[in-house]
């Protein structure tokens, strides 16, 4: 039952979504009102039928349905309902199902959000949403089904979903999370299509555009970082980013998302950079099309590539329809949407933007290349080759450095062409600022060059965004500027966890431990003391725990690293504990325990300031829903009203 | 048509595609066993039931196909039958030793007396076949000539046909 009607409902979907892309390009051309509201009552149809899918599979899930094929995959009668229910998009089928959901409730918004504006341009967009959600039900309706009968006889239980996606809450908010910023890069990506099919981007949809950017770029900044919160607190190896094929492409989008939200700053005060924001919007979405790609087509070795399939050929041939179309419409179209207003060369606010948009990226270059290189070396010389992190890190501290120093030169400049003395009063007490933070770095020990570095540049660029936000404080009028806010503090969240990554990259300490029980062992200022090993069973899962007391300065924690076996898995599972400070983490990651001679492995790491790297994302997150708020009347990126009007005649 | 777009977009785009796209010819967890070509590691262990110690070096003469397994894992369901019925295929000319790689032995009698055996099965002492072996997971299958020497290995459950194809080449030679 849960299986026919699931399906009819994907059928549904693909039907609404196939006619909506119809009737909104043909609505576009001819500006038929009628087409419009055709179209509008398609995407609906198209939601509405997503969402019911949606709850067809979780009712199926929690019902323990293993008649489905997916449920008898994913589910298990020994699996906490919490976790039944986040089975949805623990496997490849749920999780395209999911991503329908997710564009569902996108598609809403946006219709919501524009209202009755735009009615030109709207179409179009609306129209390629619909491409884009026909795909995914074209997958769903063929290969990749989640409502595909299942055995028979039907199983009395099932496995489970993957044991690494049970064992941390953070699995249950990192997918969506990840998967609320990829998917929301389709209505930008709708609307940058529709601005180009039009051959203008006015101001109203230059708003939009800005909005739907934020709402997506939001997510993916938190997503991506939870997800390396999870990797931090599940896989034991003591850090959170390993430039990961499936890591990097969950970065790549977010990388030309930052640079188009910047880029989309000048159209609004100049009339221009109008191409190269439209480009930037559609790499974007291409680029969640290629970490999906990554994730779910098994060409890349990783973590995270957990679903062999076959819908990698399929999904490749959709990348590059979207490819073709996308750089044929932008060649055919961008010399028309381009304004007028020419960018000056001066050092002004403008020039450090260029610079933040061709530092991006660069960046993307560089992490795209790292990337794929080990496909490039196999497809030519046929060996196997991995780019590792000395490459990445190499390549990307030197740009990631130089942008924090431009989060402080670019709002520290004032618009247009400033005077060379401006520029020296503007700058002069940063530098100050960044000095004495580097002063205050050397005596805490800092003082290799990159490291360095980033204190230089976070000093600056604080010292920036402080005076900046101090600036608004002090003028009375903040509650009109909540947006302007919103995007310093943003920069601050990002600046604090900048800081974070260098410092703890660069001073961890780490040691493999092997204790006796009743053994006392110092470590980086603790002493670790074995209790002994404890062992905790639970129905769908055991996990053998080494008891460790950590003492510093006479107080004592007890942490609880463990290996855990579920019985899907052939290899239990390191399971870390961590002990958070303010100024660093003790991490103790168990690697083998031996009952006989009653010893345990341990892997023990000093990691400093790791906790500022969640609370800047917290920061950011904050700042993102404050540039979220509702524009106050002339707010300058609406309607560019008397700022403009001088620089614009140069 | 702008076409200084047009083509900085294909040359940015369309190696991109072609490398992903010949990137599936190739599976990413295919590890090469830097073993093959050399001679199989030795080893003497004791089947699962009691009884003499099955030595490699006794098994000299024959091919030897050994496979490492365990209880525990999913994909070694899978493949046992299929190894079952190519080791009875081959009874005559192609010896069988499954290894059982850190498992119990009374799972592992129940197991066998469940899925059925063909050929004997040995317990993997702390791992140290496994260990010699490179063993990276379970199920890996390895396949030894005549002379000693290790000709093929498996990652992941065997494919029988290209099983039987490779023992069939082995034996007429």
């Amino acid at each position: 039952m849960n299986a026919e009607l699931g399906f009819g409902l994907i059928l549904v979907g693909l039907l609404c979504s196939v006619a909506g892309a119809f009737a909104g390009f043909a609505a576009g051309r001819t500006g038929s009102e009628e087409g419009w509201r055709w179209t509008r009552r398609l995407a609906l149809g198209f939601s509405v039928a997503m969402l019911l899918a949606n709850g067809v599979m979780e009712y199926a899930l929690l019902t323990h349905d293993f008649s489905l094929k997916y449920v008898a995959q994913v589910g298990s009668l020994a699996s906490p309902t919490y976790i039944t229910i986040v089975s949805l998009w623990s496997s490849l089928e749920g999780s395209i199902l999911f991503w329908g959901a997710v564009l569902a409730i996108y598609v809403i918004g946006a219709l919501v959000a524009n209202g009755t504006r735009n009615t030109d341009s709207m179409p179009y967009a609306v129209a390629s949403w619909m491409v884009v959600a026909a795909f995914f039900c074209f997958l769903m309706a063929g290969p990749a089904n989640p409502f595909w009968p299942g055995p028979d006889p039907v199983p009395s239980d099932g496995p489970g979903p993957n044991a690494l996606l049970q064992n941390h809450y953070l699995m249950i908010v990192h997918p969506p999370t990840l998967y609320l910023g990829y998917v929301g890069m389709t209505i930008p990506f709708g609307l940058a299509v529709a601005a180009l099919m039009r051959g203008t981007l006015g101001p109203g949809q230059l708003a939009l555009l800005r909005t739907s950017l934020l709402v997506p770029w939001g997510f993916l900044t938190v997503g991506i970082v939870l997800g390396g919160w999870w990797a931090y607190e599940v896989l034991g190896w003591g850090g959170y980013w390993a430039w990961d094929p499936v890591e990097n492409a969950s970065l790549l989008p977010w990388l030309t998302a930052t640079a188009a939200l910047h880029a989309a700053m000048l159209p609004g005060r100049r009339g221009t950079m109008k191409g190269w924001t439209t480009t930037l919007v559609l790499a974007t979405f291409l680029l969640t099309l290629l970490g999906t790609f990554m994730t779910r087509s098994g060409v890349f070795n990783s973590v995270h590539a957990f679903s062999q399939s076959d819908i990698g050929p399929t999904f490749l041939v959709f990348i590059a329809i979207c490819l073709v179309w996308s750089i044929v419409l932008l060649a055919l179209r961008v010399d028309r949407i381009e304004g007028e207003g020419r960018v000056t060369a001066a050092i002004g606010r403008e020039s450090s933007f260029l610079l933040n948009n061709l530092l991006f990226v660069a960046l993307t270059f560089t992490v795209l290349l790292g990337t794929v290189f080990p496909l490039l070396a196999e497809a030519i010389k046929g060996v196997k080759v991995s780019v590792g992190e000395p490459y990445f890190n190499r390549m990307a501290v030197p740009m990631g450095v130089a942008i924090l120093f431009l989060m402080g030169v670019g709002p520290a400049l004032p618009w247009g062409q400033p005077s060379a003395e401006r520029v020296r009063t503007a700058l002069i007490p940063p530098v100050v600022a960044a000095v004495v933070t580097v002063g205050v770095g050397t005596l805490f020990g800092v003082r290799t060059p990159w490291p360095v570095a980033s204190l230089f540049g976070a000093g600056f660029a604080g010292w920036v965004t402080l005076a900046a936000l101090l600036d608004i404080a002090r003028s009375g009028t903040a509650s009109r500027q909540l947006r302007r806010i919103g995007g310093y503090v943003i920069h601050g969240g990002i600046i604090v966890m900048i800081v974070a990554i260098a410092m703890s990259s660069a001073f961890r300490a780490d040691e493999e431990i092997r204790l006796k029980t009743g053994e006392t062992v110092e470590f980086a200022g603790y002493s670790l003391h074995y209790d002994g090993p404890d062992k905790v069973v639970e129905p769908h899962r055991q996990s053998l725990v080494a008891r460790v007391s950590a003492t510093k300065d006479g107080e004592t924690v007890e942490l609880r690293p463990a290996l855990v076996s579920y019985p899907s898995m052939q290899q239990p599972i390191g399971s870390p504990d961590v002990h958070s400070t303010l100024t660093h983490d003790l991490y103790l990651s168990l690697m083998q325990q031996d009952p006989a001679t009653s010893t345990a492995g341990i892997h023990a790491f000093h990691n400093p300031l790791v906790i500022w790297l969640w609370i800047g994302c917290g920061i950011a997150a904050l700042g993102t829903l404050l540039t979220l708020t509702p524009a106050p009347r002339a707010s300058p990126a609406v309607a560019p009203a008397t700022e403009t009007a001088a620089p614009a005649a140069t | 048509m702008n076409t200084k777009v047009l083509v900085a977009g294909g040359l940015i785009t369309v190696p991109l595609v072609v490398v992903l796209a010949i990137g599936f010819q190739h599976d990413p967890r295919q590890i090469d066993s830097p073993l093959v070509g050399k001679p199989a590691p030795g080893f003497a262990l004791t089947p699962v039931d009691g009884g003499a110690t099955v030595a490699l070096t006794e098994l000299r003469g024959k091919p030897v196909v050994i496979n490492f397994w365990a209880t525990w894992c999913v994909p070694c369901k899978q493949e046992h039958p299929a190894l079952v019925q190519v080791a009875r295929l081959f009874e005559d000319e192609v010896s069988f030793v499954g290894v059982v790689y850190q498992d119990e032995p009374a799972k592992i009698e129940r197991w066998l007396g469940q899925y059925g055996s063909a050929y004997p099965t040995v317990v993997d002492e702390g791992s140290r076949a496994a260990i010699a072996y490179g063993v990276y997971g379970v199920p890996e299958t390895f396949v030894v000539d005549a002379a000693g020497t290790i000709v093929h290995k498996y990652t992941g459950p065997v494919d029988p046909n290209d099983l039987v194809a490779r023992l069939d080449q082995m034996v007429a030679r």
